[in-house]
């Protein structure tokens, strides 16, 4: 479904990706792990289209499609979603008003039929008790006075309503409690499917003890420096990322 | 007056002309006040881009217009008016035509509240109606609104009787004509809220046809004791329009007054608000949206005058620039010696949507006593990219995250217009302008 081949990428004239290579099947959800610095959250924006990145080589392809030619707008026509490490707030815009929006200009774009405002209230309550985000919050301003818990929670919500094809979760454990975690967790397992792909950014393993991974990845300089099972991620929760460095090093 | 208003001893001219030919029903005392007028226009001559209240919005263009006085309304057909009306029902209403009451477009008659056009009270030489005419304003306070003083044709002359608590608003809708082209209007109110009186307010200015006209206007608001207005007023005039429009407050005791202004039209819009608190425990709240576009001027005066302890005031304005648009907020907040305890926070925040657009934005407080909470803060800003990213991201493109941002951003203050049916018209208005804008970014 997902395919990089060989991406390198500068900021500001700095080489930052070095050259990664992943392959992401329909249903799969990779862990990209790694110490700060190391490329991950990076990794994320280009695949959502930031600016701010200069490709130098290589490519990504969705489901056959060169993602590096679209814009963010279109990629997230074709089913790409970043839930964000800190997601934006958005004082006067209204919650429902941005969801309906968003899910509106999708549709478009793949050719369906908008949503009338019935039928996406039907929607979006729906989708709202499954990730367990408060109505109330819907008629806020997106984001405004939120809590951690409540941001993460209402990307996990504008996940649900979108269905994308890729879901990129940056950081999403950055910021919660354990009981927050447990129900962004929760709102995530529900949005597995075999038609979708998922990668799951993060540096510590505590969010893979919920969301389990299939394949987990580790990022370092730039590279992927070690493939693995979701084994690959415990191990480092119990001997740090020294060590794999020291290896690769070596 | 048929005098052009290029200089000012035409103005004058015109001016003198223009009482000369009044009939004698025009009471004696209001003659008076008209030839006081036409002194102080004398010793004040028209506003000059030298003086530093007018620096930024040159009055050059405007005189040299030409425009004439006239005392003639334009025909409008009654579905054209109705169809700029509120939605809901109203205490009572008032439809000007270029300047000029039309009885029976309007509805006035309220229960407790004495409503009369200033033309029919001046013919009636009315004088416990028009008693506090000019008791705010005084002969003006620049040569434009002396000038509305010495010329005055009509308006609305409005008195919420002690105790009433209007349910409904009283519409004020202005309407220019074709007609209005290349005319000077000069409408002039005067609303009066007894005590304890309680009343919401819709002043609108609106264009049927896209004419060059001048719309000088002024406006006296008397809140007695525990009175407690919402003034909704919203200018919509033509874009080859010159509006000036001058807002004279006088807050008694215990007395809350709410304005919430939009200027979207106009190729020149200046608002003078001007308050004045009488005594302590008076509320003052001010907000305020102006959008301006290539060609387009909006201009907001304030000045807040704190002259007793124990009073309260805010002012929250927002503009919307694109385009070579350009603005000016000049917000003066005088906290007198002996003003204790008073409460005073102005904010101005404005969002350029253009590298030509241009704001001249000026927070001014002066705080001569010790014991008070001031505040005041000014910003101007782009959209942010981080939150124009974040709608992309979700597949709306970078017309609609701009529309979105740029609505987010004046929601706070369409939020203030209580009136439901001026809010979405309002709101619909503003959407488009900034569609417009889109269009017009490259």
């Amino acid at each position: 479904m997902l395919s990089i081949k060989n991406l390198k990428a500068n900021v500001e004239g700095k080489e930052i990706l070095k050259g990664i290579d992943l392959e992401v099947k329909a249903g799969e959800v990779h862990a990209i792990m790694g110490p700060n610095g190391s490329g991950k959250s990076t990794l994320a924006h280009i695949l959502s289209g930031r600016d701010g990145y200069e490709i130098t080589d290589g490519s990504i392809q969705l489901q056959g499609e060169d993602l590096l030619e679209l814009a963010t707008e279109e990629r997230a026509h074709k089913g790409v979603f970043l839930a964000m490490q800190y997601p934006v707030e958005l004082p006067g815009v209204n919650n429902m008003t941005f969801l309906r929006e968003s899910l509106n200009a999708v549709r478009k774009a793949r050719g369906q039929e908008e949503l009338d405002a019935v039928s996406f209230m039907k929607l979006v309550r729906e989708k709202a008790r499954q990730v367990q985000l408060d109505e109330k919050l819907l008629k806020r301003s997106v984001n405004a006075g939120f809590s951690g818990g409540e941001k993460k929670r209402n990307e996990i919500l504008q996940m649900a309503v979108l269905e994308p094809t890729l879901a990129i979760l940056d950081e999403t454990d950055s910021g919660l409690d354990i009981d927050a975690l447990r129900t962004v967790a929760d709102g995530v397992n529900m949005l597995r499917s075999p038609d979708r792909a998922m990668l799951v950014v993060t540096h510590y393993q505590r969010l893979l003890d919920y969301i389990q991974p299939d394949h987990v990845h580790v990022l370092a300089g730039g590279r992927i420096i070690r493939s693995g099972g979701k084994e690959l991620a415990l191990e480092l929760e119990e001997r740090g990322y020294g060590w794999l460095l020291e290896e690769v090093a070596a | 007056m048929n005098g052009r208003t290029t200089n000012i001893s035409e103005a004058l001219m015109g001016a003198q002309g223009y009482i000369n030919s009044l009939p004698a029903g025009d009471g004696l005392w209001l003659a008076e006040q008209r030839r006081a007028a036409i002194d102080r226009l004398f010793d004040l001559g028209l506003p000059q881009s030298r003086q530093e209240a007018w620096r930024y919005s040159d009055v050059q263009g405007l005189l040299e217009q030409g425009f004439v006085t006239s005392d003639e309304a334009g025909e409008v057909a009654g579905d054209e008016v109705r169809a700029h009306l509120l939605k809901e029902p109203v205490a009572a209403r008032l439809v000007f035509v270029d300047g000029l009451f039309q009885a029976a477009l309007s509805e006035i008659n309220a229960q407790g509240v004495s409503i009369s056009s200033l033309r029919g009270a001046m013919a009636k030489a009315d004088k416990t109606a028009l008693e506090a005419l000019g008791s705010l304003s005084g002969a003006g306070r620049h040569g434009f609104a002396a000038l509305n003083l010495a010329t005055m044709q009509d308006g609305a002359v409005i008195r919420v009787e002690a105790g009433n608590k209007l349910g409904q608003p009283i519409e004020l809708l202005h309407l220019a004509s074709r007609n209005a082209a290349g005319r000077s209007l000069r409408p002039r109110h005067l609303i009066i809220l007894e005590t304890d009186a309680e009343a919401s307010l819709v002043e609108r200015y609106l264009a049927l046809d896209e004419t060059s006209y001048f719309n000088n206007l002024v406006c006296e608001i008397v809140l007695q004791e525990g009175a407690s207005l919402l003034h909704q007023r919203v200018q919509q005039e033509s874009r080859q329009a010159y509006h000036l429009s001058d807002l004279y407050l006088g807050l008694a005791a215990d007395s809350h007054y709410r304005g919430v202004n939009a200027s979207l039209g106009g190729i020149w819009s200046r608002t003078n608000i001007n308050n004045h608190f009488k005594a302590s425990g008076a509320v003052c709240e001010l907000d305020g949206l102006y959008l301006v576009d290539d060609e387009q001027l909006a201009d907001y005066h304030l000045d807040i005058d704190h002259a007793v302890p124990g009073c309260e005031s805010r002012e929250n304005f927002k503009g919307i620039l694109s385009g070579r648009g350009r603005a000016v907020f000049d917000g003066r907040i005088l906290v007198r010696q002996q003003a204790q305890k008073s409460n005073a926070h102005l904010s101005n925040a404005n969002l350029m949507l253009s590298r030509q657009a241009e704001i001249d934005t000026k927070p001014q407080l002066e705080i001569l006593a010790d014991d008070v909470q001031c505040s005041h803060g000014t910003t101007v800003g782009q959209l942010d990219p981080q939150a124009l990213f974040y709608l992309r991201s979700r597949g709306l493109n970078e017309d609609q995250a701009r529309r979105l941002l740029c609505m987010g951003f004046a929601q706070e203050i369409l939020d203030r217009f209580e009136t439901e049916s001026l809010r979405e018209t309002l709101s619909e208005s503003i959407h488009a302008r900034i569609e417009a804008s889109n269009s017009n970014m490259i």
